[in-house]
């Protein structure tokens, strides 16, 4: 499905401060695999979602998705086929514009955005089912501005709005992160509903241990580049919490920190 | 009576500007320098038309279009070649100054007295006496007004809302930001060119330096009108930039009126606009605090 | 707070509509009533940008109604208003004195006279003065006479007389230079002339267009080198720099002529120039003229005809020069 393959990397090159974050850095994910991601700050993790969505560019190797390489597509080009929800709720809506409007850019995401009427009537009642799914009651406030909203709202919004049209993959960069826990809580399994149903080949980073297990059939740690654990849907189901907890401490003691 | 005509003659013209100005500040969050020259730019398109016999009605798109041209150009300056905002405009608007004085060979000042202009044709000249410069000048800034609404609803003015809101949005819906900001940049010139078109004729000449200053009266209009009546929510935000310019330009007349020299002017104009900037801040804080 | 600075702004922007609505009828109505009296009449004097020349115009102006029976405080108030050389405001001055429906109106510098002429629309007579070129302008037709209820006085400059001027203090000179503002109609119409009449006098004329006062320092010193004398036009960006102007001339040791008493005020070795008092209090007359009844559109504009010779001994001994012993009589020290 997609494949990273010799990936190098490096940050501020030919200054002092240079720093090398992949050497020959690979990773396959297979279609429907849910693929979580954990690692310490500065492991990579963001990183590779960045070279992933073309955010950052790279210095050497190649990104195909379906055997195509993607790698010297521009960031926007790429997004065709991948809808991404990030850790910040307010990156992923419009806050300016309505839930109706939000819906209606997302809904029309792969086609051509000419002089036709920017909310499609018809779909109207669509849009409401799937707010109404949310069990969040946006459905009843189709006309008001998202920026008014919760950022738990907001973020269910997006991640609604990001696969909302048929998409590869679903990038999720800590989307849980900057919400309170009971919040995380319903967007996790929100997330959840949404991956299985569409069978959507998803790749998730996340700082919570608990969530990385509970979620997702693979499971990757990433340190310094590499990714020095990779567990399968077998492997994944007979870790718990604290192994995870004792490589983590491991490396961050490597780290110093 | 008559000053009142006056304010609103100025007032609308100045409404077309504001309404350019809308969308690269307040959409796009793009200072847009250029209009400084595309002001002119409508002007000159416009003299010369006039003054080789074509009818002045068709200036009034020639200079729409011409306007477009030079957001194009300063849209692709700071998309194409990644030059900042504030600068790309400012190059442009340089350059426009010379293309301006190209387009009337040179002639820093062209009058039109003796010519027709869009008022002197006017099918309701004659119904409307004194009304008439007035009631053309409302019609053509409300056409515009009531296209930008309607542009505004559709697929490709969300997605001009979505870029000013929020770049990422606009990149994860697979669009490319930088085309849908030099959209923006053309349809804000453009509408800035008819508003020096329109002027222009009003005043019946033009002159190279009528566009020093626009970028501030349009951001005065602005801010006037989406601050101070933008939460009147019954109000579209398209009818509070009219009003904003309006006011502005009342705020002017009534200033000259009041025997306020226009040394004091700009002055003026600042202190109204910091008071503005700074109840409008209070009050956002207010929300954010919520 | 809050709440308390949003009502003073609102307060601020509603008392001034009202207040201002209000003084603007009180003005109307004490004209009409002082129009009444019969003695009392509402000049509006509008000048388009702040400027040694143009205020001396103003100042004329005032002198020649004065000489005609008009004096300020007496029998005529004076509203006026510089727009500092923003188009906007000129519209908004010419338009609120047509509003105001004063007597005359007199429109100083060419946008300021075309801005006046196109508010009054016929129904109160425009009398302008300091520009260059009325019939280019639209303000007077190609035979002298008016386009309308408007005519005035043309600050012309005295190219063939300050052409004649400069040979007979520079008998071996060839080329002249002079910087413009290619913005500038005025200058671009007198550049033409000189081109014209120079040849007559064996000159060559060499010219340089700026478009903004930070173009001159580079313009003058290219220019200076390449020269024998500079010639000033009125060109307003160019005489508010002409201390760089006379800087790059010093260096090059060539002589600045000017084109007006000002000018050889502040450096220039000497100018057959325009005394822009005289052209106001002329200005002025005419405008007596009209208010006592005759019609503006039957008064053909007028240029002035006499133009003086000033001289600035300083300057000219620096460089080594004096004044040709035929011009002496007729020059007078600038001071």
């Amino acid at each position: 499905m997609i494949k990273l393959s010799n990936i190098d990397k490096i940050y501020n090159k030919g200054t002092v401060n240079e720093t090398q974050l992949f050497n020959n850095f690979n990773l396959e994910v297979n279609k429907n695999e849910f693929l979580s991601i954990v690692g310490s700050n500065g492991s990579g993790k963001t990183s590779m979602l960045n070279i992933i969505c073309g955010s950052i560019p790279i210095d050497g190797g190649d990104i195909t998705i379906n055997g195509k390489s993607i790698a010297k597509m521009k960031d926007f080009q790429r997004y065709k086929k991948i809808g991404r929800v990030y850790q910040n709720p307010a990156m992923g809506t419009c806050s300016s514009m309505t839930i109706l409007e939000n819906m209606s850019l997302a809904d029309n995401k792969g086609k051509l955005f000419d002089l036709g009427r920017g909310t499609n009537k018809k779909r109207v009642n669509y849009y409401r089912d799937q707010l109404s799914q949310l069990n969040l009651g946006l459905e009843d406030k189709m006309g008001v501005k998202v920026g008014l909203l919760s950022g738990g709202q907001r973020q269910a919004m997006a991640l609604l709005m990001s696969v909302m049209t048929p998409i590869d993959i679903l990038i999720l960069d800590e989307h849980t992160a900057a919400l309170d826990p009971k919040t995380a809580e319903i967007i996790m399994e929100l997330t959840d509903k949404v991956v299985k149903e569409k069978k959507l080949t998803t790749i998730m980073v996340t700082h919570n241990l608990m969530y990385a297990l509970n979620y997702g059939n693979r499971l990757i740690m990433m340190h310094e580049g590499n990714a020095i654990m990779d567990l399968n849907e077998d492997e994944k189901k007979n870790a718990v919490t604290d192994d995870l907890l004792d490589v983590f401490n491991k490396i961050s003691l490597e780290r110093g920190n | 009576m008559a000053l009142v005509l006056s304010v609103l003659e100025q007032g609308f013209i100045y409404t077309m500007l504001a309404l350019g100005i809308y969308i690269t500040y307040k959409i796009l969050d793009f200072p847009d320098l250029t209009v400084d020259s595309s002001f002119p730019l409508g002007a000159a398109v416009c003299v010369v038309m006039i003054k080789n016999g074509i009818n002045p009605y068709i200036s009034l798109p020639a200079a729409f279009i011409a306007g477009g041209i030079s957001g194009f150009v300063t849209g692709i300056i700071h998309v194409k070649f990644k030059v900042r905002d504030l600068l790309s405009g400012i190059i442009t608007m340089t350059m426009l100054y010379s293309v301006n004085l190209h387009i009337t060979s040179g002639q820093a000042n062209v009058p039109i007295f003796s010519n027709d202009t869009i008022f002197t044709l006017s099918p309701i000249k004659d119904i409307a006496g004194d009304y008439n410069t007035v009631i053309v000048i409302f019609v053509i800034a409300f056409i515009c007004k009531i296209a930008m609404d309607l542009y505004l609803k559709t697929k490709s003015g969300y997605l001009l809302r979505a870029v000013g809101d929020n770049e990422t949005v606009v990149t994860s819906l697979a669009k490319d930001k930088g085309t849908v900001k030099i959209i923006g940049l053309v349809i804000a010139n453009a509408l800035v060119a008819l508003a020096g078109c329109v002027m222009c004729q009003q005043q019946r000449f033009f002159d190279i330096s009528m566009g020093t200053g626009t970028m501030v009266i349009g951001l005065a209009s602005v801010i006037i009108g989406t601050n101070v009546f933008g939460k009147l929510s019954f109000l579209k935000t398209t009818t509070t930039v009219i009003i904003g310019s309006i006011i502005y330009k009342a705020c002017v007349a009534i200033a000259i009126a009041c025997g306020m020299q226009a040394i004091d002017m700009k002055l003026i104009t600042g202190a109204l606009f910091l008071i503005i900037l700074i109840v409008s801040s209070l009050k956002k804080g207010g929300v954010d605090n919520d | 707070m809050k709440k308390f600075i949003s009502f003073v702004a609102a307060a601020c922007l509603t008392m001034g509509m009202f207040t201002g609505c209000g003084s603007t009828e009180t003005n109307q109505s004490v004209s009409e009533s002082n129009n009444a009296a019969e003695d009392m009449v509402t000049v509006g004097i509008g000048q388009f940008a702040p400027h040694g020349s143009l205020d001396n115009c103003v100042e004329g102006f005032k002198l020649g109604m004065a000489e005609a029976g008009y004096v300020e405080g007496e029998n005529v108030t004076y509203d006026f208003q510089n727009a500092q050389a923003d188009m906007a405001n000129t519209n908004q001055i010419a338009q609120s004195m047509a509003a105001n429906k004063v007597d005359l109106i007199c429109g100083v510098a060419t946008p300021m006279a075309q801005a006046c002429y196109n508010a009054a629309n016929g129904a109160i007579p425009v009398i302008y003065t300091a520009v260059t070129d009325p019939v280019a302008a639209q303000l007077a037709n190609e035979d002298g006479t008016s386009t309308g209820n408007t005519t005035g006085t043309s600050d012309k400059l005295a190219v063939e007389a300050q052409l004649e001027m400069i040979r007979k203090f520079m008998p071996d000179a060839k080329k002249i230079g002079i910087l413009y503002t290619t913005s500038e109609a005025n200058s671009i119409s007198a550049i033409a002339e000189y081109k014209e009449l120079a040849p007559g006098y064996g000159f060559e004329i060499a010219d340089s267009g700026i478009s903004q006062t930070s173009d001159i320092p580079l313009a003058a010193a290219d220019l200076a080198g390449k020269v024998d004398c500079i010639s000033n036009l009125t060109d307003n960006t160019v005489v508010s720099a002409l201390a760089t102007v006379l800087d790059a001339a010093d260096k090059a040791k060539i002589p600045v002529f000017g084109s007006e008493i000002e000018q050889v005020k502040n450096g220039c070795v000497a100018a057959e120039g325009l005394d822009y008092v005289a052209l106001g209090k002329q200005t002025g007359a005419m405008a007596a003229r009209v208010l006592k009844g005759e019609k503006a559109e039957d008064i053909p504009f007028e240029t002035i005809t006499e133009y003086s010779l000033y001289i600035n001994s300083a300057a000219l001994e620096s460089l080594g020069m004096t004044c040709p012993e035929d011009l002496k009589a007729t020059a007078s020290e600038a001071e």
